[in-house]
């Protein structure tokens, strides 16, 4: 059903405005930087003597997708959760679109307004899904649009039944959450994230709470936007496959650092580190 | 019986008065718990102390302590006002209602996943709207029925308003017993009716938790599971 | 009014006597409640559907009915049935009878959550079933109740200020006593207060104890 899927209106969500890139460009340092949609400069990160991130450096092109892969606990997670701002970052500075997302031009923390302006260029997939339970999927999708964005509730709708169309969802409209399975409910996960226009779309672990046949509709809707949009799109996932498929560039993860990245297919057929290439065959024979 | 009964029209007017206290002070502490609960889960360590003492301190000392103290002492304190005997009660019960509703709300709140918060922040809603649209409207499915067992409680304690004169049912029983002496039927009625009263406001939560927006999805969930192979056949044929 | 501190030194002694009689009912209640609403909780799992059932009745009955209502009661009937006894020993019973049957709750609790492939060891072990009750389920079910009834052992010496109703001298009555006297409330109620407040402090200190193990 998903191969079924329409696609038409999938471009308008993917391009950035005009206005919002040439704000960001006036307000880097350079214009160098502003060339990247979000970029990690030395981002550390622990949680009281943990170390989950060490000294990392990574950037991320417009429309560039990239996957994160590597062992569980080596930090991919936090990566996608700190771009969102789930996380503050201990030390160095993530900007996206050129503006930091962790201090203002004076070095101070941002202020609750000017990192609710800069975040909403960010949208995020879960793996547990995280749909409201209380509302309907209708209600799920045009609570963002209706309170953060200030739309009409006919605007919103209108948009939302365009999105669920686009994950094969229409018919769901008015059906709660626990009224639909893992895979429907991780699609509808998504409409409401891309409801929203996200210009960096971070995706965490997606199908991994989900079964087998299930990850693979919610893969094929992955795919669709990877294809279709200009959307930047930051994966960590366990599949290989997919990673390898999709990403135009694959960053291997080992306890707190990227300990190799390049294109999908050279990490898979010729990895320069030993501990990629243990790590691959770990996963690859299981 | 018999005699108890001639005594009706006072009898019922005490009644009433029970009724109307608890009718005050329920909502009010629904109010005041909500408020209480949210503040002592505040990101600002100041305000959550101060909460948390504001809890503990009304609820030390008991319902009847504070009644006692804010009806007898506090008007003779300079600049303190003289609250007639049913202010009293009301704020004092209200108060007091408040504070141990305040530890469900906190409960019902701590309760609602982190992943719904970390989706709402995604999303890009402010910590206020995602309290009142999504954390707020799920926690109110395990915080009603905490409060519907609190609110029974506190239709008890109003018993204790009586002592400061305030005319309840109580206070009547005791009455209707000083002029008749019949001090068994007295006081299996009022067992009865308090009974009765606190039956009644359980059975009103119970009607709250049904319309509760999260128990609505998961009864329509319910519903469709027991209708899915109806269902399975509609969307056969759709294909 | 003024505040004065020399009355407040004057009245203490007899507000201590109170506090006394406070902590005795307290211990004496909380000994019937925490036994009684074992045995309650017991009873309601061993026994048939009328055991069952008039347990059932007890609990509505005291959760329905406040306990101010239950102590007229037995304070004016029993002497009626000829039954005389001081308001102390009615006071200290009530209280605990009304409060067993909020414990049984917990303990019915704490038993429910004690896996069944536990019982089955027990009879796999060839153990009678009162050793089962008394070397593993009781302990089990006291361990996982204790910082619930400790909940409720507060609860019940917070309202041990309502037997004053039946002229038990508990610091409330005692404090009611000497404003009377003196024609002066401010501060007997005002130290009362104050030292119902503090004596909540050791129970917080358990309880916040417990907590920490717990979680």
């Amino acid at each position: 059903m998903s191969s079924s899927m329409e696609f038409s209106q999938a471009g308008s969500f993917a391009s950035a405005p005009a206005s919002t890139s040439s704000e960001a460009h006036a307000s880097a340092p350079n214009s160098q930087q502003a060339m990247w949609a979000i970029e990690f400069e030395k981002v550390s990160k622990s949680f009281g003597a943990h170390r989950v991130l060490v000294d990392l450096d990574l950037q991320v092109k417009p429309g560039e997708k990239v996957a994160l892969i590597g062992p569980s606990g080596s930090g991919k997670t936090t990566v996608l959760r700190l771009a969102m701002t789930l996380e503050k970052p201990t030390g160095g500075d993530i900007r996206v679109f050129g503006e930091s997302i962790v201090f203002d031009a004076a070095g101070k923390p941002l202020s609750i307004s000017q990192e609710a302006r800069i975040r909403r260029r960010c949208g995020m997939v879960f793996q547990q899904f995280n749909l409201f339970p209380h509302l309907t999927v209708l209600q799920n999708l045009i609570l963002a649009p209706t309170t953060v964005l200030r739309q009409s509730r006919e605007q919103a709708e209108k948009s939302a039944l365009e999105y669920l169309r686009m994950v094969g969802l229409e018919s769901k409209v008015h059906a709660y959450p626990a009224q639909l399975s893992g895979g429907q409910q991780q699609r509808i996960a998504i409409a409401r994230a891309l409801i929203l226009k996200p210009e960096i779309l971070l995706l965490d672990e997606i199908t991994s709470a989900l079964d087998p046949e299930l990850a693979g509709e919610v893969l094929d809707v992955v795919r669709n936007i990877a294809h279709e949009a200009k959307v930047s799109l930051l994966i960590v996932t366990h599949e290989m496959r997919f990673a390898r498929e999709i990403s135009d560039r694959i960053a291997v993860f080992d306890a707190g650092r990227i300990i190799e990245q390049g294109p999908p297919d050279k990490i898979f057929s010729n990895p320069e580190s030993e501990r990629t290439r243990a790590f691959l065959q770990r996963v690859l024979n299981h | 019986m018999k005699a108890i009964l001639e005594y009706w029209p006072v009898l019922a007017q005490g009644l009433w008065v029970t009724v109307w206290v608890a009718l005050c002070i329920i909502p009010g502490a629904a109010l005041g718990a909500l408020i209480l609960g949210a503040l002592r889960l505040s990101e600002t360590t100041a305000i959550r102390m101060t909460a948390m003492l504001v809890i503990e301190f009304l609820r030390a000392p008991s319902a009847l302590v504070l009644l006692f103290w804010v009806f007898y002492a506090l008007p003779l304190l300079p600049g303190m006002p003289r609250l007639s005997p049913l202010a009293a009660a009301i704020l004092v019960l209200a108060l007091d209602g408040a504070a141990y509703g305040a530890e469900i709300v906190r409960a019902g709140i701590e309760a609602v996943h982190r992943g719904q918060t970390d989706a709402c922040h995604a999303l890009g809603l402010s910590k206020l709207q995602s309290f009142r649209r999504v954390v707020l409207p799920q926690a109110l499915s395990q915080i009603v029925p905490g409060f519907g067992s609190l609110a029974r409680s506190m239709v008890k304690w109003t018993a204790i308003v009586s002592f400061i004169g305030v005319q309840d049912v109580l206070y009547v029983g005791n009455y209707i017993r000083g002029q008749t002496y019949n001090t068994v039927a007295v006081y299996c009625l009022l067992a009865g009716l308090y009974w009765i009263l606190t039956v009644l406001c359980g059975a009103a939560f119970r009607a709250i938790e049904q319309v509760l927006p999260l128990n609505r999805a998961l009864r329509a969930a319910r519903v469709s599971t027991e209708a899915a192979p109806q269902m399975g056949a509609t969307a056969g044929a759709a294909q | 009014m003024t505040w004065d501190w020399s009355f407040v030194v004057k009245i203490l002694p007899q507000l201590m006597d109170g506090v006394w009689y406070t902590i005795l009912v307290t211990i004496a209640s909380s000994a019937i409640a925490l036994i009684g609403g074992l045995l309650l909780a017991i009873l309601e799992s061993v026994s048939t559907t009328l055991g069952r059932s008039f347990v059932r009745f007890w609990l509505e009955l005291f959760r329905g009915v406040p306990t101010l209502v239950l102590l007229y009661f037995a304070f004016y009937v029993l002497p009626e049935a000829g039954v005389t006894l001081p308001a102390i020993p009615i006071g200290i019973v009530v209280l605990g009878v009304v409060y067993a049957a909020y414990c049984s709750e917990v303990y019915r609790g704490s038993l429910i959550t004690i896996p069944s492939e536990l019982r089955d060891a027990c009879v796999a072990l060839h153990l009678s079933s009162f050793i089962t009750w008394q070397r593993v389920l009781v302990p089990l079910m006291i361990k996982r109740s204790i910082p619930a009834l400790l909940n409720y052992v507060l609860g019940m010496f917070r309202e041990t200020a309502v037997l004053f109703a039946i002229g038990v001298p508990v610091l409330m009555g005692e404090a009611n006593v000497v404003g009377y006297e003196n024609f002066r409330y401010l501060e007997p109620f005002t130290v009362a207060g104050v030292i119902y407040i503090g004596m909540n402090l050791p129970f917080l200190y358990l309880l916040s104890r417990f907590k920490d193990k717990h979680v």
